[in-house]
């Protein structure tokens, strides 16, 4: 059983065709990589992907879920995690705050079990509190949990985010460029925590990134954009001898 | 005395509409410019229902905080679904339509002239108790999944629907809580001051809650109701100073708003925690002492 599968999405803007029918399929406890120079549309597949935009055409699916269709906190309820590029966090809230916010969804009390401060509400809060704990804890921040996002290093912060993507409990988690920006220590953290999330969490992750170091040490495939373009598909090893990856990213001698 | 007691019972009302605007403006966000017309419509409903029908005032009271929910609904619905800055403008709207409409429904509200001959209710203690149960109110909401979803809304809205929250919603439950509350503010404006008219519910009341919780902070609830209480008594305490009063109202908000511009309060709330510790430690002082 695929747990993703697209077939075929094609997104354009304007004139531009950001993706021209791009496919693929992920199973279980899987990591695939998709590389690619800047502008080859490697954000905007995961932007159809999670919902930020309409597809042109194609269909996308989620296990058996059709989410084609779907809302995009509808899809985030289903099963379809991710973070940016450019870090996106809640600046208003605590660390803490802001992985409970991705369990908030869940919690099941109502705005009367909230203003009479019900049984309900305060086990439901002491529910999300502790699963908001356990999510920092994963990623090693438990101690800033007080602490405001703004506060934090480059690195901190994106570990934040994996763990706010990772609270509501994804069947796939989508990595947009996490190494952005990283020093090459926190490179190999970050590695390092890609690879425990895979194996004990039990959902399969797909990674935009720059750095091939992550890609090549992480990745069972990759799928290799060009212009919008899938121009290659395969293992790290086949990939990195691709005549046509190497083209794309160094350019062909006359 | 008198005079004392009415600053009192006006800021309480204030208060409330306050924590009532905290909610939509503060919290989550989107400024309501319209926000007065549900003080209006609970004031006009509760008044027209205890002068015309004789309606009791818990009963008349009822009914116009339940008529508030149904109005905020009807403009809620659409309206949160714009932009934020046309949620501004669509409010805006909202708010001077139900001063026109008041103003020219003559035979039902008495139009410009004002609707007079409420029953006087509103006693200083149900207007301090009610704007305590407001505050308390809405400090559970800000405290719970609602407050962090709206926060998290606010803070940026692209991230929350790819974490599930389902924006729509959580504005939706923002709104109406915010029309109940200041719905009910204007129900004790009009059984306190026995007499309501259509020009003190345009946008300009709108605007100066908005001020107000700008110059609190609106991150905390703290800041609100404190210069809710601070910016409605100031007027009234500089009273001596004349046509003065107005601008030296003007230039603290610009001074606040110029040199800090988080709020007074930025993040700050006063919680029970706080008070405790003052209290553990003002008790060991005395321990010293003896």
């Amino acid at each position: 059983m695929n747990v993703l599968e697209v077939r075929g999405i094609s997104k354009s803007f304007g004139g531009v065709k950001a993706v021209t029918d791009f496919s693929m399929t992920m199973k279980e406890n899987d990591i695939i990589g998709v590389i690619g120079p800047n502008g080859a549309g490697k954000t905007t597949i995961f932007n159809v992907i999670s919902g930020v935009y309409k597809q042109d055409s194609g269909q996308i699916f989620l296990g058996e879920n059709d989410i084609t269709n779907k809302e995009q906190h509808e899809r985030a309820r289903l099963g379809v995690a991710r973070t940016f590029q450019n870090i996106r966090l809640f600046k208003g809230l605590s660390l803490l705050e802001n992985v409970s916010a991705a369990l908030d969804p869940t919690a099941r009390y109502n705005i009367f079990h909230n203003i009479l401060l019900s049984r309900k509400m305060r086990m439901e809060e002491k529910r999300i509190k502790e699963e908001s704990e356990r999510f920092l804890e994963l990623v090693g921040l438990l101690k800033y949990q007080a602490e405001k996002p703004e506060n934090l290093s480059y690195g901190y912060q994106r570990k934040l985010e994996i763990a706010r993507a990772l609270a509501i409990k994804p069947k796939v988690l989508l990595l947009d460029e996490p190494a952005a920006g990283l020093n090459p220590k926190e490179v190999v953290d970050l590695i390092n925590l890609i690879r425990k999330i895979s194996q004990d969490l039990d959902l399969s992750i797909l990674i935009i990134e720059h750095r091939m170091e992550v890609i090549m040490e992480l990745c069972r495939f990759i799928y290799v954009q060009n212009f919008g373009k899938t121009i290659a598909y395969g293992t790290p090893k086949e990939i990195q001898e691709n005549e046509e990856v190497i083209k794309a990213y160094l350019g062909e001698e006359d | 005395m008198d005079f004392i007691l009415s600053i009192m019972v006006f800021t309480s009302i204030t208060v409330i509409a306050v924590t009532g605007i905290f909610v939509i403006s503060g919290l989550t966000g989107l400024f309501s410019l319209g926000q007065a017309a549900f003080m209006a419509i609970g004031a006009y409903v509760a008044g027209v229902l205890a002068v015309n029908y004789h309606l009791s005032f818990p009963v008349a009271g009822f009914v116009a905080v339940l008529v508030g929910l149904l109005a905020g609904a009807i403009v809620g619905l659409p309206a949160i679904r714009l932009r934020r800055d046309y949620i501004a403008l669509a409010t805006f709207g909202f708010g001077e339509a139900i001063a026109a409409l008041l103003n020219q429904s003559v035979s039902i509200t008495g139009g410009a002239m004002g609707l007079s001959g409420i029953p006087k209710k509103t006693g200083i203690e149900l207007a301090v108790i009610s704007a305590l149960i407001c505050i308390f109110i809405v400090r559970n909401f800000k405290y719970s999944k609602f407050g962090r979803q709206c926060i998290a809304l606010r803070e940026d809205e692209l991230a929350a629907k790819s974490m599930g929250i389902n924006v729509t919603r959580v504005k939706m439950v923002a709104f109406l809580l915010s029309a109940a509350i200041t719905a009910y503010a204007g129900v004790l404006y009009a059984f306190y001051t026995t007499y309501v008219e259509p020009a003190m519910f345009v946008w300009t009341k709108s605007a100066e809650w908005i001020i107000i919780i700008y110059f609190g902070g609106i991150n905390s609830l703290t800041g609100a109701v404190f210069a809710g209480i601070l910016l409605t008594s100031l007027p009234e305490v500089l009273r001596f100073a004349a046509e003065w009063r107005v601008v030296i109202y003007c230039i603290v908000v610009i001074f606040i708003l110029n040199f800090r511009p988080s709020g007074v309060f930025g993040e700050y709330e006063l919680s029970f925690n706080w008070f405790r510790k003052w209290w553990k430690h003002l008790k060991e002082k005395k321990g010293v002492m003896r």
